[in-house]
């Protein structure tokens, strides 16, 4: 009798259990909607309102004056200045149009550009009366020339890993996010290494009689302009590898076999394919290299400032409110954009994609076909890819093995020596290790879940979707240095609550957390495109069979989109890896710190130990770059 | 099976992740609130005495923080000395003093005397640190006159200093004598400094021309100087390592003790010769001093004597490669290190009173005109 009852017990627990988890299973999708909103609000949304109330509270009160000041100073926003400090008088401000337009004059005439070089060139001649851009175009006009550069070098880059099988094809497709991993200083020491007076290249020239040529000094711009190339080039070529392996072949067959030719098909059939994914990485280079730091003062000097070092300095001086207000008109320039970018990837909806990719083709079969001009204009591009990326990230590696008087292993003997007889307040060379790959790994299992709801969520609520989609791309479009501050005071600090709590978000987990939110976009970026090209009828289908709304996710969407997930995978775990400004500050004084903390740390009067322990990142990255890879290949098809 | 463990883990971590966030603070207003700094018959020796300062200091070569470690402990077999290395530095002390966060250090170790204007200027005036009660530092006497800090709030005391001047190649260019000499045609295109908006030998070179031309006229001898094309690059590293050491151009600002590191690591001399125009040096003193709410105030108090006797003056000063904060009399520096590291004929240095109200316009003014244009 008791026993029956407690059998009737039991089965009824289990029963609710076994409704619970369908519930479960039912509202998982939603429930990690929430785990997500939740995420983003403790780490994206808190600290930066912390800073962001700066900018429009004076002492409590609500004010806009902070913007007025900024928006009125020629130093800022050059001619603009005018026009925001009287917006009425349009009929001045027509007149002072006309009269600059006036002053314009277009000549022919025959010039030299090429530096070194005696070959004339016809050259348009544009004679305008200088216009002050102020701060913020400056920053907008570099960024432009480093979208273009990075779109220019990152697309044959992307066009050679999709078209072409060659020996190491995966693994330099696995290395080509590499350079995203490297800190800025990094960058600057390896780009000085490279392109210095005495750096490898010109030693290289010397070699054949050239040299030594100044090409940091002759132009700076130029220069930081390649060096963003070199961070961004690699991004816009991964994002667009992803979507040309997922180009559905047939349709370009079908375009052949109603008389198209190569070029036709290509034009009308891969490029449209191709062109949400080359503007996405535009998008993230132009805003990335619009909030540029270090690499513009390193290698570029002040008179090439960016928005970011005035951002950087307010930040110093503790003056919040200003640093808070030109921050603000940064991040709303780059969601601006982002909300434009996102309202032309909607309407780029095409068919479903099926998996039939492309076939490759043997990059060098034979010597006749590799002397054919295409192949020569590969080997072309190959040796400016080599003297771009793979020549800085050699010449650090050279660095590190090198110091005044020629090879050495003291540098990397320093990091040993570190290691066994360092003091627990010293940073170890392991311990950075460790956890630079313990955060990457946890970073990928909670930004994919993240991204992928995010996708998921906005693709398919319309118009407010877009929005929706702006608004969780915060992260990118907010500067570094800001979210650092934010970081600090609403989290590390805390946030003082009644009767003497706090609540506080500090050590791996908050760093694991900030990773991912600076890591999910990426994900979403990577799998939206493909998402919102699913015919819906598939998903209904799976549907009207019985599947849950999370099963038909799980089971029909994710395989289908699976390229674009292992593509933001990559990312996720390098921007964990790379990222340095928030996670030296959740880091604090503690052992938490990761590769790239570890090479700051190192920086002192002599930077010898400080390359070493830069090269160990690279060479620990890109192991693991191959691994990640590899493992992913298999998900993807 | 694997769905389940996930939604739970997702759940079940974000309620102890909250729950863990939730912290309390301590006593109020720490234990030492007062300002009482008198000597105390029986001083507490005993005890966790924590030290933040910067990273160079501990994670070096051969940086001095281990060895000052060791040798406190030893002197005090009942202290321990933690070091801390703030990511923000000092800024992240004015800012938990703000927020009325805790402070977990007792002592700052390597103050500059715009730190103090900063934290005047943030928190009101002598703020963050308290006012020393040099009567408990037996070897404050021994600080050379120079190296007075000037806080009119007596909260620091200057343990080491470092001389900025030119570091040139002699095979290039030959040493300026004046600052004027940098606008010849010789010196084109030859000169890299720092950003003063937030490097220290960038912000104590353009001090160095303030002072040499006036408030009114620095700006005019920079607008010269970007005439014959100087460059301003990030910071110390960037310019130094990343460019100079590239020999990108001929001449950096640096500090004067460079030739120590040219000899320790080999490096040809011909490029690493000092440069004192107009036979000065800028210098940079690195000051310490104990925050109001330290909880080891007796610990503290012996630290900072601790710093300043002869053996660690000694250590410090070669470790740390700056020049020692006491009179020669009290400190034995080996041979070499006289040799290669170099005294300007004449320090400048602004004391707080001349930086106070006036830094931030003044970097600001010099940045703006090389920005955005």
């Amino acid at each position: 009798m008791a026993r029956s009852r407690a059998f009737e017990r039991w089965s009824r627990v289990r029963a609710g259990a076994t409704a619970a988890r369908d519930r479960l299973e039912h509202h998982a999708l939603w429930l990690t909607a929430l785990a997500t909103a939740a995420v983003l609000a403790v780490m994206l949304y808190l600290p930066v309102g912390v800073v962001f109330a700066h900018a429009i509270l004076d002492e409590g009160r609500l004010t806009l004056s902070q913007f007025a000041d900024v928006l009125t100073d020629p130093f800022y926003v050059g001619v603009l200045a005018d026009l925001f400090a009287e917006p009425l008088a349009v009929r001045e401000h027509v007149v002072d149009v006309v009269g600059w337009l006036a002053a314009v004059s277009v000549s022919i005439s025959v010039e030299t550009p090429i530096p070194g070089l005696d070959v004339p060139v016809p050259w348009l001649r544009v004679v305008a009366p200088d216009v002050r851009t102020g701060l913020f175009g400056f920053t907008a006009y570099q960024a432009a020339l480093s979208t273009v550069a990075s779109v220019l070098l990152g697309l044959p880059a992307a066009y050679v890993l999709a078209n072409y099988e060659f020996r190491g094809r995966k693994t330099l497709r696995s290395l080509t996010i590499l350079p995203f991993v490297l800190p800025g200083i990094m960058v600057a020491v390896g780009f000085y290494a490279m392109f210095g007076r005495a750096g490898t290249l010109n030693e290289l020239l010397g070699i054949v009689g050239f040299g030594p040529y100044s090409f940091i000094e002759a132009n700076p711009l130029a220069i930081v302009i390649v060096a963003h190339a070199f961070y961004n080039a690699p991004l816009v070529a991964r994002i667009t590898v992803a979507a040309w392996e997922s180009v559905d072949v047939r349709t370009v067959e079908t375009a052949r076999s109603l008389g198209a030719s190569p070029r036709r098909a290509f034009r009308d059939v891969v490029v449209p394919q191709l062109l949400p994914a080359v503007l996405t990485g535009a998008l993230l280079t132009f805003i990335f290299t619009f909030m540029t730091f270090p690499i513009v003062l390193a290698l570029g000097g002040l008179q090439l400032a960016t928005v970011e070092v005035w951002i950087y300095d307010r930040v110093r001086q503790l003056a919040y409110g200003e640093a808070a207000t030109l921050a603000a008109l940064e991040t709303l320039l780059s969601l601006g954009l982002t909300y434009a970018y996102l309202r032309y990837e909607s309407a780029q909806t095409g068919l479903a994609r099926a998996t039939s990719a492309p076939s490759r083709q043997p990059l060098f079969p034979d010597l006749q076909t590799a002397l054919s001009p295409r192949r020569l204009a590969i080997i072309g591009y190959g040796l400016v890819a080599l003297v771009v990326f793979a020549g800085p990230m050699g010449s650090l590696v050279v660095g590190s093995l090198t110091d005044g008087s020629g090879l050495t292993l003291r540098h990397f003997a320093f990091l040993l020596e570190r290691q066994f007889e360092g003091e627990s307040y010293q940073t170890l060379p392991v311990v950075a290790i460790r956890n630079s790959l313990l955060f990457g790994v946890a970073t990928l299992v909670v930004a994919l879940p993240m991204g992928v709801v995010v996708s998921t969520v906005t693709v398919r609520a319309g118009r407010g979707g877009k929005i929706v989609d702006t608004l969780a791309m915060v992260p990118l479009a907010v500067s570094g240095v800001v979210f650092g501050i934010g970081l600090l005071q609403g989290l590390v600090f805390g946030i003082p609550l009644p009767g003497g709590w706090r609540f506080q978000v500090t050590g791996a987990v908050a760093i694991v957390a900030a990773h991912a939110v600076a890591a999910y976009p990426f994900v979403t970026r990577n799998v939206s495109p493909l998402l919102s090209n699913l015919d819906p009828a598939l998903v209904e289908s799976a549907r009207a069979l019985g599947a849950s709304r999370y099963r038909a996710l799980v089971d029909v969407e994710l395989p289908l989109v699976a390229s674009g997930i292992v593509a933001g995978a990559a990312f996720a775990f390098a921007i964990s890896i790379g990222e340095f400004s928030s996670t030296v500050i959740l880091t604090g004084g503690g052992d938490t710190y990761t590769m790239p903390v570890a090479v700051e740390r190192y920086l002192g009067r002599r930077s010898g130990p400080a390359i070493a322990m830069g090269a160990v990142l690279l060479f620990v990255t890109a192991a693991s770059f191959v691994v990640v890879d590899r493992v992913g290949g298999r998900f993807e098809r | 099976m694997k769905r389940r463990m996930f939604v739970g883990a997702v759940g079940g971590s974000a309620i102890a992740g909250v729950a863990g966030c939730l912290t309390r603070d301590g006593g109020e207003n720490g234990t030492n609130g007062g300002t009482d700094d008198a000597e105390p018959e029986n001083p507490d020796l005993e005890g966790e005495l924590t030290v933040a300062t910067y990273t160079s200091m501990v994670d070096s070569d051969n940086s001095a923080g281990p060895w000052l470690k060791e040798a406190f402990e030893a002197e005090y077999p009942d202290a321990t000395l933690t070091w801390t290395v703030p990511s923000q530095g000092l800024n992240r002390y004015i800012n938990r003093e703000q927020q009325d966060a805790d402070i977990e250090a007792d002592v700052y170790f390597g103050l500059n005397v715009d730190d103090l204007v900063r934290i005047d200027d943030t928190l009101g005036d002598g703020g963050l640190l308290r006012e020393l009660n040099v009567d408990r530092i037996d070897n404050s006497e021994r600080i050379r006159d120079r190296l007075d800090m000037g806080d009119p709030h007596g909260r620091v005391l200057a343990y080491d200093t470092g001389y900025i001047s030119l570091v040139y190649d002699e095979t290039v260019v030959d040493e300026p004598e004046t600052f004027d000499d940098l606008l010849e045609a010789d010196y084109q295109d030859a000169l890299l400094a720092q950003n003063a908006q937030h490097s220290d030998p960038g912000k104590a070179f353009l001090l160095w021309t303030i002072d040499t031309y006036g408030e009114d006229g620095y700006l005019d001898y920079w607008r010269d100087l970007e005439a014959n094309g100087v460059r301003i690059l990030d910071d110390w590293t960037e310019s130094y390592t990343g460019s100079y050491m590239e020999e990108e151009r001929p001449m950096v600002v640096s500090y004067s003790t460079d030739q120590v590191y040219a000899n320790e690591y080999d490096y040809d001399m011909s490029r690493h010769q000092i440069g004192f125009p107009n036979d000065q040096g800028y210098a940079n003193p690195e000051g310490m001093g104990i925050f109001e709410r330290a909880s080891e105030l007796d610990l503290a108090y012996a630290f900072l004597d601790f710093a300043l006797s002869s053996d660690a003056q000694a250590e410090i000063a070669q470790r740390n490669v700056q020049f020692p904060a006491v009179a020669s009399e009290h400190v034995d520096l080996d041979p070499e290190f006289d040799q290669y590291a170099h005294e300007p004929p004449e320090s400048v240095t602004f004391g707080y009173d001349a930086l106070r109200g006036n830094l931030d316009g003044w970097v600001e003014d010099w940045a703006r005109e090389f920005a955005g244009r």
